[in-house]
């Protein structure tokens, strides 16, 4: 299991996706630094919404890399080969998701920071940094963790559907389709089921403020937990399939 | 006999669209005895990968049972380090390198890569080890597929369709490489469409048809069942020899400038010797046998060999 595990590290890492999508949002990172200083002020204060703006593009990425994570392998016809050198299709399956949903979470963690420090020497150079006390670095860290772990989760509902789907499109598509269609569609016909809407906990669980989403009716915590426990059905859903379906 | 592959009554049924089936394997029977090269043919459609697949855990049977090294694919995980394979055409991934492709399935096993520079060289392709395999032609792809089916350095290899893509010398290096992995006690279960290829490896063969067995055993038992042996005789006085055949009370007829004995190949010498004695002297003297081509096409029915599922 521990070679197993290695193995699936060691193929997340090397991944030209990965690395593309890295390189992209370093790119983004260092123009926002650069543009922050050259233009105005920035208050270091700010600091923890800049870090909720990234969610979404944090998101998508962690739902990009978790469906390709499965998705490509399928396509190459990959897990013939894994499954001849191990064929207790639980233990590749465990190994793949964690390697994705590791990498994903210390990913979204780690271009944050960057986020934050390239901001904090933008705001040290030409702008502000009054009110960076221990209490602002707290919030800072939290937001980050929140945004890491709602990209994890996401990620895992790339994965679970790319490995159900056998594809790495059918995760991309299904998502879309159910993010923005079904769930504006909920909204706007069946206002009563919106707590059980994912975008809608998705933004409670960043934000961090029950008091904006009355219809929620549940804590920051709550709105993580039921995301989770989507993420995890549909990833145990997905084993349960995996286990039982021929690999042709 | 000690057995390394056991397939008793093997049946799989694929579910199509509105409920149609398809029987890709309809009680299957086959014993693969330890060491040597053992050839497992059949035409397009007979079940050859449906078997592999099966042994390999990767499709469910759905009825029936089949043992890789004693163990149900239940159990397999006890014995995968004992098996290299290639189902179909090998899969790495292709923005990769050979080396980091192997290095990651060593990885699993704990196999170094001290290993995989051996296998690299085993199968020629140290040179364009870090090369990506998207650049790779398809028969470097296949010797890359061999190479990560001996990295575990097996004692059984299941290779499907080894040859595929490879130049007139890669088959030839293939098919040595197969003999010297037989020679050394170990059992390679290939299955092939190309019949001359198992004709000079294989020790032992099973031949399908319609997902069963028609015919399995060693390769000359299994080209002389059902035919008539004999020997084929060449000399300039054909009329003359069959006289004299004739008179010496053996079975001989006229064939396309030969002359056809009715004697086994045991019997040579006394053809030899009769036609020397009455000054006939032969200038070609061998085997009537059938090839495994001739025996193949009989026993289905004449079936394409091309492809395999």
């Amino acid at each position: 299991m521990k070679g197993l595990l290695a193995s699936e590290f060691r193929r997340f890492r090397s991944r030209r996706l990965v690395k593309v999508l890295i390189a992209l949002e370093l790119l983004a990172i260092v123009a926002t630094g650069v543009i922050v200083f050259l233009t105005q002020e920035y208050a270091l204060v700010g600091l923890p919404d800049v870090l909720m703006g990234t969610s979404l593009v944090l998101v998508s990425v962690g739902w990009i890399l978790g469906a390709s994570a499965i998705g490509a392998d399928w396509h190459a016809g990959h897990v013939t080969t894994i499954l001849s050198w191990e064929p207790r299709r639980g233990r590749v399956l465990f190994a793949k998701i964690a390697a994705a949903l590791t990498g994903v979470f210390v990913l979204s963690l780690a271009i944050q920071a960057l986020l934050g420090i390239a901001l904090a020497v933008a705001a040290a150079g030409a702008g502000s940094t009054t009110g960076a006390d221990a209490a602002w670095l707290a919030e800072s860290a939290g937001v980050a963790v929140r945004v890491a772990a709602l990209s994890t989760i996401f990620a895992g509902f790339g994965f679970g559907l790319a490995s159900a789907g056998r594809n790495t499109a059918v995760a991309l598509g299904v998502g879309f389709g159910y993010l923005v269609i079904v769930e504006n569609l909920v909204r706007g016909l069946r206002p009563q089921w919106t707590p059980w809407l994912l975008t809608d906990n998705a933004g409670l669980f960043v934000v961090d403020s029950p008091i904006d989403f009355p219809m929620l009716g549940r804590s920051t915590i709550g709105a993580g937990l039921y995301l989770a426990t989507v993420g995890a059905t549909l990833l145990l859903a997905a084993s349960a399939l995996f286990r039982t379906r021929d690999v042709n | 006999m000690d057995t390394v592959i056991e397939v008793e009554g093997l049946r799989k049924e694929y579910r199509r669209v509105r409920g149609n089936r398809t029987v890709a394997l309809d009680g299957l029977d086959l014993a693969v005895p330890r060491g040597g090269v053992f050839g497992f043919l059949g035409p397009n459609g007979a079940g050859k990968t449906t078997t592999i697949r099966c042994l390999l855990g990767l499709v469910r049977p759905t009825g029936g049972r089949c043992r890789l090294l004693g163990e149900e694919p239940a159990g397999l995980h006890r014995v995968i380090g004992r098996v290299g394979s290639i189902v179909e055409s090998p899969t790495m991934y292709p923005r990769f390198s050979a080396r980091r492709n192997l290095e990651l399935l060593g990885r699993i096993s704990g196999i170094g890569r001290a290993r995989v520079r051996e296998v690299l060289d085993e199968v020629g392709l140290a040179d364009r080890a870090d090369d990506q395999v998207k650049t790779y032609s398809l028969g470097m792809k296949q010797r890359l597929g061999i190479a990560g089916a001996l990295l575990k350095d097996p004692e059984v290899l299941i290779l499907d369709e080894p040859a595929n893509g490879l130049d007139p010398a890669g088959i030839v290096e293939v098919r040595e490489l197969m003999r010297r992995l037989g020679r050394q006690g170990r059992t390679v279960f290939v299955s092939s469409h190309i019949l001359n290829e198992i004709q000079q490896t294989a020790d032992r063969v099973a031949i399908l048809a319609k997902g069963r067995r028609v015919a399995t055993g060693p390769v000359r038992e299994v080209l002389t069942a059902g035919h008539a042996t004999g020997l084929l005789v060449r000399l300039d006085d054909v009329a003359e020899g069959l006289r004299i055949l004739g008179e010496a009370g053996i079975d001989a007829r006229a064939d396309d400038g030969l002359i056809r004995v009715g004697l086994p190949p045991a019997d040579a010498a006394r053809v030899t010797r009769t036609l020397a004695d009455r000054g006939l002297y032969l200038t070609e003297l061998r085997a009537d046998e059938a090839d495994l081509e001739t025996v193949f096409l009989e026993l289905t029915g004449g079936a394409s060999t091309e492809g395999s599922r």
